[in-house]
């Protein structure tokens, strides 16, 4: 048998599914869409690939305040979810940016967020990186890094989280519940992703065997109306951004009372301009507002040889983002 | 000859999946093979370590430059025949096994020792290194026509610039694949090929083996675009090899990471180029092209070629130079020379019409060459005029002034214009037509179709040469069993078929008018041959009312169905009266978003004049798909290299970006027909002209938008911030 194969087990209940996910070896399958191709290219080989695709985890529902997404649910039925489209619309601009119409027929929440970096030099088992191959060190620094990060990054790692609907969600405050055979626990969708070390770069601080189970936004309807997720990218569609920025407002009497921004493209992690949010508050929805933020979202990055440009432009895609969530009615 | 629209011949076959790419031949027993790749850029192969490999379920061989050294030295065994690693992700070895996962397993359990050399990755780190090729193409590699640098120093207006263009890979969506078997000394061979008796012949010369004992087929391609020529032969010999160790079938098909290493790629260039004008008039031209080539062996572009053709100009020098790097061999890739090359001129002819004060239109018309100055003949045929007049007109280029810099929405909008061209010329061809005793007509010549429409192309020359309908016309191509055509490359198939067609249904038509009007029975007995038609599957008088059905010529005089050749030669470069060139007008209307540096193409207008269209349902099939690719070039395509380990970044389409559905502009396709006395048939190639002049209309379009002039490619984001 090959050293590619696995063993498919498509999980009989969730118990089951988390009582083998322990083991080492173990993968979830739920869309695939990026754990084939990384098996394909050689860059991951579970021994034990357990299928939750089916498993009762796909619900959408809100309730009072809260809206809960199961982790399998697929991302174009989130997005044409009527209470999701009403509410949070933010959360349906992520994904609509995302990938294809085929690949988000497929591809579930929870997989979204777990999906691994595109830096080149981690898509290349040929290549040095810390984040595949640990103490192997990182091609990217010194190298070919027009994508890379220009926040949180290590001397080991600048790889940028590659996820959309994570910036959207972010920008939420998103929870998410995480199950494992010894019970459960919450975390900030911002635990989710911890930064990288000097040699090491874990994508995400899930213990062995541990799922996402279910996505929690808790009274995140109130930014309905002044939200928007933009995306800049080289081509007009099926590619991970450049920068992106998440913003929604809650606009009361004429002046902004809450700020939520957050950046895709420029960290491991999707980054949280706290500064320029703070800097919003009880301001009027003005230019002058917008500027200042777009400012402050740029303080402390810190550019590689081939993505300064990701600096300029992220000012101006958080001013872009504000004008256009600060517009709507 | 007609001109008429008619839906692609194999297209029900392809939509129906009945068509047989020849990597899906799976004869009896056959073997799948994989390659074992260099993980280094430089170095010398000592040994490979196969204990653990051969120990492996399925394992069955593993081929070595040692199973390479019976076969004859060339260039295209050198790779094979020796130790030296050249690039990063050479193959050292071949495995075959008896599924492709075992094979693949098989090759990740070869180790290979090689003794690495500091590798050169970068043409950058070399450009003093630059030296002279002695020819580009068919083209001497530099040329000096007038003295240019007396002129510019005497010009009114000097333009001096420098251009960049990216390396790019050419991607069909078949990858490259063959699957071959040995009958005894003989050898059979289903390969993705642009040129089957070019492989056949290199085949012969390996293999020190006749040509007549090799068979190789090629009879549907997923696409070429130049990459499926003679870099794809050592894979295909180790294939071959496999085979013949083995005495049983293997198959070898790329991987899509593996087409961006091994079979070719658009070379990098740095062009230098300087304009003299004295009055509005060129007076001097000056393009020095440096560009990257392989440690390997030798290729150019004719990227300066096509400056010494397009404007008058007393004083014309060009010069090529190529940088060898530890990096893939480039080959010709869909307008070679011309895509970049254009770039370069048509955006230094641009940023010289700012200067001038003139539009960039005018200046193109008051620099018009009537005649060929570079070789001192007229034009076959030259209707760019034309092309700039009905593109402009079409596209709307007089509300230029008005609507540049305006905006609509977020988008800045510029407007944009270049030229393209690209040589008419022909190779030897041969072709047999029969028409069968039931009134069916077989054509058949050994050239290939990439999927662009020769089988099309040539069931449709037959059709109306003898007035048989299309549905009773079987076409056969891709086959070495058959007469010997061209290959696909250089925009010269259908010009080369068109007279070996014609030459082969003008015997046709004489037998079958002789057979009639020399029987008294026939209807048209004693009519004069001239008088005949051939239509609707019947001779017919001109004159009078009189006709009879082929079937029955054919059952009184040639029961069995009658059969002809016909042969038409290579153009001869040496003998030519007039030179034949085909030309474009390219019309572009961007938005660009100058906060956050998007740039789409909105519209594109191209006016094209190339001699005869034969279909125009094709032609603007392969204008747009051209236009479409220069888009990519222009925006989108950038092959990138490591420089630390000479390693190809990003080999996915995830990370070579290619125009998308949701990137396509709307199209306007004009074709000029034109009337070329010189060309047989009329006839001028198209493939190439839709891909080149688009690249440096949108540069000219973002400079209209946002004010900056962008001297690279492709044009990114952080370009138009």
């Amino acid at each position: 048998m090959s050293s590619a194969s696995f063993n498919y087990i498509r999980a009989a209940e969730l118990t089951d599914a988390l009582a083998r996910g322990e083991r080492a070896g173990a993968a979830y399958l739920a869309g695939g869409t990026d754990l084939l191709p990384l098996w394909k290219a050689s860059l991951t080989a579970p021994q034990e690939v357990i299928d939750i695709s089916h498993l009762p985890l796909a619900t959408i529902t809100r309730s009072g305040d809260a809206l809960t997404i199961g982790a399998t649910a697929r991302l174009s039925d989130i997005a044409a979810h009527p209470e999701v489209k009403a509410h949070y619309p933010l959360v349906c601009d992520g994904i609509l940016a995302s990938a294809s119409g085929q690949v988000r027929n497929v591809a579930t929440m929870g997989g979204n967020l777990l999906q691994r970096t595109r830096c080149p030099y981690f898509r290349d088992a040929g290549l040095a990186c810390n984040k595949r191959d640990p103490g192997s060190g990182c091609g990217t620094r010194h190298g070919e890094n027009r994508h890379a990060v220009l926040f949180g990054g290590s001397p080991g790692c600048v790889a940028t989280h590659p996820s959309d609907l994570a910036v959207a969600l972010a920008a939420l405050d998103a929870r998410i519940v995480v199950s494992s055979a010894s019970g459960e626990r919450e975390l900030a969708l911002s635990e989710l992703y911890p930064l990288p070390g000097e040699t090491t770069a874990p994508d995400s601080s899930l213990r062995p065997g541990e799922m996402i189970t279910v996505i929690r936004m808790l009274n995140a309807a109130r930014f309905a109306n002044h939200a928007t997720y933009l995306k800049i990218r080289d081509r007009a569609s099926f590619e991970f951004a450049v920068v992106s920025v998440a913003a929604a407002l809650r606009i009361a009497d004429g002046a902004i009372a809450e700020a939520r921004l957050a950046a895709g493209g420029v960290a491991p992690l999707p980054w949280r301009l706290e500064k320029s949010e703070a800097a919003l508050i009880g301001r009027a929805p003005t230019e002058h507002a917008f500027a200042e933020a777009g400012a402050l979202a740029i303080e402390g990055a810190r550019p590689l040889e081939g993505n300064a440009f990701k600096i300029p432009l992220l000012r101006n895609a958080v001013i872009r983002a504000l004008q256009t969530a600060g517009g709507q009615s | 000859m007609k001109n008429r629209t008619i839906a692609r011949y194999e297209g029900t076959l392809k939509v129906t999946g009945q068509a047989r790419y020849e990597g899906e031949m799976m004869p009896e027993g056959l073997l799948h093979a994989a390659l074992v790749e260099s993980p280094i850029a430089c170095g010398e192969l000592q040994s490979l370590d196969t204990s653990r490999a051969a120990t492996l379920s399925g394992f069955a061989t593993l081929v070595t430059h040692e199973d390479a050294a019976s076969l004859k030295p060339s260039a295209a065994t050198a790779l094979i025949r020796e130790k030296a690693i050249h690039f990063h992700g050479q193959p050292v070895a071949l495995v075959a096994a008896t599924t492709l996962s075992e094979a693949r397993e098989a090759a990740k359990a070869t180790q290979a020792s090689i003794a690495a050399r500091t590798a050169l990755t970068q043409m950058g780190q070399a450009l003093d290194q630059a030296y002279e090729p002695a020819m580009v193409g068919r083209f001497p590699a530099s040329t000096r026509r007038g003295d240019s640098a007396k002129a510019l120093s005497e010009a009114g207006l000097v333009v001096r610039r420098r251009y960049t263009t990216a390396v790019n890979n050419h991607h069909p969506m078949e990858p490259h694949a063959v699957v071959c078997w040995w009958e005894g000394n003989k050898v059979v061979v289903h390969t993705c090929t642009q040129a089957i008796f070019a492989t056949r012949a290199i085949i012969a010369h390996a293999f020190e083996m006749p040509p007549v004992d090799i068979r190789v087929l090629s009879r549907y391609l997923g696409g070429g675009f130049g990459c499926k020529g003679q870099l794809w032969w050592p894979w295909m010999f180790w294939a071959m090899l496999a085979s013949r160790k083995t005495n049983r079938p293997v198959r070898l098909e790329l991987t899509r990471a593996q087409m961006f290493i091994l079979v070719g790629r658009r070379q990098e260039t740095a062009q230098d180029i300087a304009l003299g004008f004295v009055d509005g008039r060129l007076t001097a031209i000056e393009h020095d092209v440096v560009a990257q080539t392989s440690t390997h062996a030798e290729f150019s572009d004719s990227t300066a070629v096509y400056t010494r053709f397009l404007y008058a100009c007393p004083n014309v020098t060009t010069r090529h130079s190529l940088v060898r790097t530890n990096e893939p061999q480039p080959v010709p890739m869909r307008a070679p020379g011309t895509a970049p090359g254009t770039f370069a001129l048509e955006s230094a002819m641009d940023e010289a019409a700012e200067l001038l004060g003139v539009d960039p239109l005018e200046l193109r018309l008051d620099n018009f060459a009537d005649r060929d100055q570079e070789n001192g003949r007229p034009w076959s045929s030259n209707s760019l005029r034309e092309c700039y007049r009905v593109g402009a007109e079409r596209f709307g280029w007089a509300e230029r002034r008005a609507r540049s810099a305006t905006k609509v929405g977020r988008w800045k909008i510029g407007f944009g214009m270049a030229t393209t061209l690209y040589p008419a010329i022909r190779q030897a061809c041969r072709a047999r037509v029969a028409l069968r005793a039931d009134g069916s007509l077989l054509v058949q010549c050994g050239t290939q179709d990439m999927g662009s429409g020769t089988y099309t192309a040539l069931g449709q020359i037959a059709a109306d040469a003898l007035g048989v309908p299309m549905d009773k016309i079987t076409v056969e191509l891709g086959d070495t069993e058959l007469p010997d055509g061209p290959f696909s490359g250089g925009s010269q198939v259908t010009a080369s078929i068109f007279p070996a067609v014609e030459a082969a249904t003008a015997k046709l038509r004489a037998a079958l008018a002789s057979i009639a009007t020399t029987d008294a029975t026939s209807p048209l007995g004693g009519k004069p041959p001239e008088d005949l038609e051939f239509a609707d599957g019947m001779i017919r008088s001109r004159s009078g009312n009189a006709g009879e059905r082929l079937t029955d010529v054919l059952a009184r005089a040639a029961a069995d169905g009658l059969e002809a050749e016909g042969e038409s030669p290579a153009t001869d470069h040496q003998k030519l009266a007039a030179t034949g060139m085909g030309y474009g007008a390219i019309f572009v209307e961007i938005g660009v978003d100058p906060e956050l540096g998007e740039i789409r193409v909105r519209r594109v207008c191209g006016a094209f004049a190339a001699g005869h269209i034969l279909n125009p349902l094709l032609a603007k099939s392969q204008y747009i798909g051209g236009l479409i690719g220069g888009i990519g070039m222009a925006l989108h395509e950038q092959t990138a290299t490591d420089a630390a380990t000479g390693s190809i970044l990003g080999k996915s389409f995830t990370d070579y970006l290619i125009p998308v559905h949701a990137d396509m502009p709307a199209f306007d396709i004009a074709m000029i027909d034109e009337d070329d006395p010189h060309l047989p048939g009329g006839v001028k190639g198209i493939g190439m002209l839709g891909t080149a002049g688009i690249q440096a209309a949108i540069a000219n379009a973002v400079y209209d938008a946002i004010g900056k002039r962008i001297r690279k490619l492709p044009i990114r984001i952080e370009d138009c911030l």
